[in-house]
């Protein structure tokens, strides 16, 4: 099914961001950048990443 | 058969929508599979999430597959109520082309915590799970269906999950998704065949079939022995394609395949990249049965009329005895003192009928409750 492209290209910033963010934590980072970057953690990776099932 | 859809199973983690990116740039998938209860307790949604989900919403791609509803529970609750309520809101905003759930009671105290297990098939649990069918169908209005569990106690229950889930989702004229994987796990962990197993379940009602990937356990209590799990983190094996080869052609409603993988499956390049190639891989095997189909599918559409009892049907028996095995199961030790626990409590000689269940998924359901008893961690 077709998406729009610019509707992808969003997707594609949020999720390389929040992938990244969930694999490593780098503590030097500047206090304003780990803010928007917790921001954004939070709301791509809310921690109920299960497809609905695999509890089994 | 109508055109049968190449599907994901889409929820808010990165590493799955990282792996999916490139299948829907190519425009590969056909529709998505959204959990959308496990998004309740979120306080913020990201709106280029809830964006590609109005896309698929927007061409009737869109289905819904709920985790935390707990069908079985034999108390109502007000998380229950308020889920109902969620999902009345989310009907509204978006169309869902069905919902369903998965069979069992989810274990541990927190509604939202646990994972599901089954339940003994009576005319006790049958009407319950009738009457929560009943109240997700008046609050989403379009067809409603339900998964068969991977999980079974014993052979004999493997054998009746068929047509209890036929009796329950009849109620609503309702369909079930044939998880192939979850069949994979009872093939072999309970040597059954797979034409066998096929002729217990109620096939025209398939509309959704799922296929994943999961894991070995070995067991402690029987050396040598392995386990098949539907964990869901591992590419999808050779012999759930050719379950998935051989399923299509008798279920003549199917509608939905549904590819799902858990994020944590999918944190690298290569993970991802197998991801896709276990998608394409379904897609061609669906486009060589969508070759030969005609036949308009069943839409299962809910019934005209449905009496819905002014009060939730409740069991404190059953409730008590839900209680207790969770406690069991999320708190024995080891297998020996699951055991004994069992011996003393409720579910002893009873409906239950712990005294056939095999050792080896005593021990595989202790695994999966202490597993999950905190949630998504």
């Amino acid at each position: 099914m077709k998406i729009s492209k610019s509707l992808l290209q969003v997707i594609a910033v949020a999720v390389t961001v929040g992938a990244l963010q969930s694999c490593t934590k780098d503590d030097t980072k500047p206090n304003a950048i780990e803010k928007i970057k917790d921001k954004v953690e939070k709301q791509v990776n809310p921690g109920y990443n299960c497809p609905g099932c695999g509890m089994g | 058969m109508s055109k049968i859809l190449s599907s994901i199973a889409c929820n808010l983690d990165p590493h799955i929508l990282l792996a999916a990116l490139p299948l829907l740039e190519a425009e590969k998938i056909e529709a998505v599979e959204w959990s959308f209860d496990t998004l309740f307790k979120q306080q913020e949604v990201p709106d280029w999430f809830l964006a590609l989900i109005k896309e698929f919403s927007d061409q009737n791609r869109l289905i819904g597959h709920g985790v935390f509803f707990s069908l079985f529970s034999g108390k109502w609750s007000a998380e229950q109520q308020n889920w109902l309520r969620r999902l009345e809101v989310l009907a509204k905003e978006f169309s869902f082309d069905h919902i369903t759930e998965h069979f069992g009671f989810m274990t541990g105290e927190d509604f939202h915590k646990g994972a599901p297990i089954s339940i003994p098939y009576t005319a006790t649990t049958l009407a319950l799970g009738q009457d929560r069918l009943k109240r997700i169908q008046a609050a989403c209005l379009c067809p409603v269906g339900l998964e068969n569990l991977a999980f079974s106690y014993s052979i004999d229950e493997v054998k009746r999950h068929g047509e209890f889930l036929n009796r329950l989702v009849e109620s609503v004229n309702g369909f079930i998704i044939l998880d192939l994987h979850n069949l994979y796990c009872q093939i072999h962990n309970f040597d059954i065949g797979f034409e066998e197993i096929m002729a217990l379940y109620p096939l025209h009602r398939v509309r959704e079939v799922h296929i994943s990937g999961g894991s070995w356990q070995d067991s402690l209590i029987v050396p040598g022995e392995k386990i098949r799990r539907d964990t869901h983190d591992d590419a999808v094996p050779n012999e759930v394609f050719a379950l998935l080869e051989h399923s299509i052609s008798q279920c003549p409603n199917l509608k939905y395949v549904v590819l799902e993988q858990l994020g944590s499956g999918l944190l690298t390049a290569e993970s991802r990249s197998l991801f896709q190639q276990d998608f394409l891989h379904m897609d061609q095997i669906i486009r060589s049965s969508n070759q030969i189909s005609s036949q308009p599918a069943n839409p299962f559409l809910p019934p005209a009329k449905s009496l819905i009892e002014a009060f939730p049907l409740e069991n404190e028996r059953l409730h008590a005895q839900q209680v207790q095995l969770s406690d069991i199961l999320e708190t024995a030790a080891n297998f020996d003192a699951a055991q004994t626990m069992l011996q003393s409590s409720d579910l002893a000689h009873s409906e239950w009928e712990v005294e056939k269940w095999d050792p080896r998924m005593l021990e595989t359901a202790l695994a999966i409750a202490q597993k999950w008893k905190h949630g998504f961690r």
